[in-house]
């Protein structure tokens, strides 16, 4: 039986909320890798931290553009909010900024007017 | 752990990482030009693919990157050319693997859309990509 809308936008929603989490996991080990790992190997002379946490970052950040392409092949994204969600992903902190914007179009799917409506009826 | 056991555990990995791919390469080429909407019975075989997609291929994918990257660093092979070129290819077939997952969750969305044409050629790209993946693995050949 096909999806109603209701059943597809809580699956894009679902989507987002996954996107967001990831965001906020490659952004987390980012201002680790940063703030803590590099002072930790350069300052206090402990390069143990970069060799652990580096890998991990590694790892948040190949998840997070795959999240990226995954979310975005299955949806309408403009260039623009792509470019973002790229960008975001190599400034510290960045991870809280797409945090906002994710939630934000969360938020639209969840409301009455859905600005993703096209997804619908341009087939 | 061993060498060998990560050397096994990711190969049968990358082994239900790309059988998944597979699966879904097929599905979808099934679907490329195909303007009519989905029969009842089709859906239900979009949610199954989607749900081997999701509990299968993707946590396979996921540990042939954690047992391949840990491999690559005990070995100290970030060095050598034929894994240089074998990450390349492993990222591309990544990103396939996402494009496809993205398509199939807008296949289950909108029954009356079809796929993007060029992904009647995943099948054949994902069997040209994993044979150079084996050579560069098997015969490291730079």
């Amino acid at each position: 039986m096909p999806p109603t809308e209701t059943t597809a936008r809580t699956d894009e929603r679902d989507q987002l909320r996954r996107m967001r989490l990831v965001s906020l996991l490659e952004g987390a080990t980012l201002v680790a890798l940063l703030f803590v790992a590099a002072p930790l190997k350069h300052i206090a002379g402990h390069p143990a931290a970069t060799s652990i946490i580096g890998p991990i970052h590694g790892m948040a950040f190949l998840l997070y553009v795959w999240m990226l392409i995954q979310t975005v092949s299955g949806a309408d994204w403009s260039r623009a909010e792509i470019a973002r969600a790229v960008i975001v992903a190599f400034i510290p902190f960045g991870a809280f900024a797409n945090e906002r914007f994710l939630r934000r179009k969360e938020l639209a799917l969840a409301g009455s007017v859905s600005p993703e409506r096209k997804w619908d009826t341009s087939g | 752990m061993g060498y060998l056991w990560l050397k096994a555990f990711h190969v049968a990995a990358v082994i239900g990482w790309i059988g998944g791919m597979l699966i879904s390469s097929v599905f979808i080429a099934m679907h490329v030009a195909s303007s009519r909407p989905l029969a009842a019975g089709e859906s239900r075989m979009i949610e199954m693919v989607r749900a081997w997609d999701w509990k299968v291929t993707t946590p396979a994918m996921l540990l042939a990157w954690a047992l391949g990257m840990t491999m690559a660093v005990e070995a100290g092979w970030f060095s050598s050319r034929w894994l240089m070129i074998k990450l390349v290819l492993v990222f591309g077939l990544s990103a396939l693997h996402g494009v496809q997952s993205g398509v199939l969750r807008r296949m289950a969305r909108s029954a009356n859309r079809s796929p993007p044409a060029h992904l009647r050629y995943a099948a054949p790209a994902i069997l040209v990509a994993i044979a150079a993946i084996a050579i560069l693995a098997v015969v490291k050949p730079f």
